[in-house]
């Protein structure tokens, strides 16, 4: 299954704009970000906490809406989807 | 009424929402938190377009390090008060308008009485403890708050409107570690302009609104997504006050 991921922000200097993963058969959101973190320590860092939790403030919208990352990590995502994570920007 | 002098400064808009249109903005007043980068950009163009009323608040004193992208503020001005400097560089633009400056650090004990008498608010800050404040604030009272942050070449921006939108906790539940953050003058303008935009829209009840719509600037790419974002069942700001903000008169609502 192929997901298509959008990075914003920092998280963008790390992933690169957009990325295309293959994931085996069908994935969660959660199991999605994990692929990534596998792939990339810097990312897995900056997105997760040292207990392997998604850091608390990380933004996440599948097809451009947002997602709740307290209830809706378990989503099962379909082929073609994509997924949009950032932290929030604070500067002024 | 606009006088002759009002007339022809503000020729040029009025042919997008008429007179009428310039007269509603001269009834708004407007609350912008903070005179640093984005404050700056949104002060600017929101004297320039003829907003009433201005009420800007700033406590910090002007640094060397500000002046690449804090436009309000100039040479000579360093050490003075942001809110005063912001205060002369306004007033200067347009004699038309009343500006008031007001050295304070926004509180969650004066915010009731620093928005007394406004009617928008608009965030200027570069911190997620302020912006909830103002967050809470528009929800209690049911005034509008545009939205916008900044960092390095990005940018986003979007707009609450009590009782018609999400709020600013429904979508940024959990605020981010406090950090240095790059900043450039022209992102800040980027931003800052939009919200004025938006702003203007709001009042003169033109266009569509960024409502429930997170817009997000990244100039590195020059390119611009959006993002749609809905009232969250579980938001601690609004969950409870959303009932009491249907109540509230909305200023300026169209
Ligand atoms: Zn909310």
């Amino acid at each position: 299954m192929r997901i298509k991921v959008l990075a914003f922000a920092t998280f963008r200097e790390i992933l690169g704009k957009e990325k295309e993963v293959d994931l085996p058969g069908s994935a969660s959101v959660k199991e999605l970000l994990e692929a990534l973190a596998a792939t990339s320590p810097r990312f897995k860092e900056a997105a997760f906490e040292p207990s392997g939790a998604l850091r608390d403030y990380v933004l996440l919208m599948v097809n451009r809406k947002r997602i709740d990352p307290e209830q809706d990590l378990s989503r099962i995502l379909a082929e073609g989807d994509e997924l949009a994570v950032f932290p929030p920007l604070a500067g002024g | 009424m606009l006088s002759e002098e009002e007339t022809r400064r503000y020729a040029r808009q009025t042919l997008l929402f008429g007179e009428e249109g310039q007269e509603k903005l001269k009834r708004s007043s407007v609350f912008i938190a903070g005179a640093g980068g984005l404050g700056s950009a949104i002060a600017f163009y929101m004297a320039a377009a003829g907003f009433g009323r201005i009420r800007i608040v700033d406590c910090d004193a002007v640094d060397l390090s500000n002046l690449n992208r804090q436009i309000l503020h100039a040479q000579v001005d360093l050490g003075r008060a942001k809110a005063l400097s912001a205060y002369d560089a306004l007033s200067g633009i347009n004699p038309e308008i009343e500006v008031e400056a007001v050295v304070e650090r926004i509180s969650q004990d004066n915010i009731k009485e620093l928005l007394q008498g406004c009617d928008l608010i608009m965030d200027g800050m570069d911190n997620f403890p302020m912006r909830y404040l103002l967050n809470r604030a528009a929800l209690e009272s049911g005034r509008p708050l545009f939205h916008g942050a900044i960092s390095g070449y990005q940018g986003q921006a979007t707009t609450i409107i009590p009782g018609r939108t999400a709020c600013l906790s429904c979508l940024f539940p959990r605020a981010p570690p406090p950090a240095t953050f790059p900043a450039l003058g022209s992102t800040c303008g980027v931003i800052g302009s939009i919200e004025v935009t938006e702003a203007v829209k709001y009042v003169t009840g033109k266009g569509r609104l960024l409502e429930n719509r997170l817009l997000l600037w990244d100039g590195l790419d020059s390119r611009l997504e959006e993002m749609a974002y809905e009232p969250n069942a579980s938001c601690r700001e609004c969950s409870d006050v959303s009932a009491k903000a249907v109540g509230f008169t909305q200023i300026g609502q169209r």
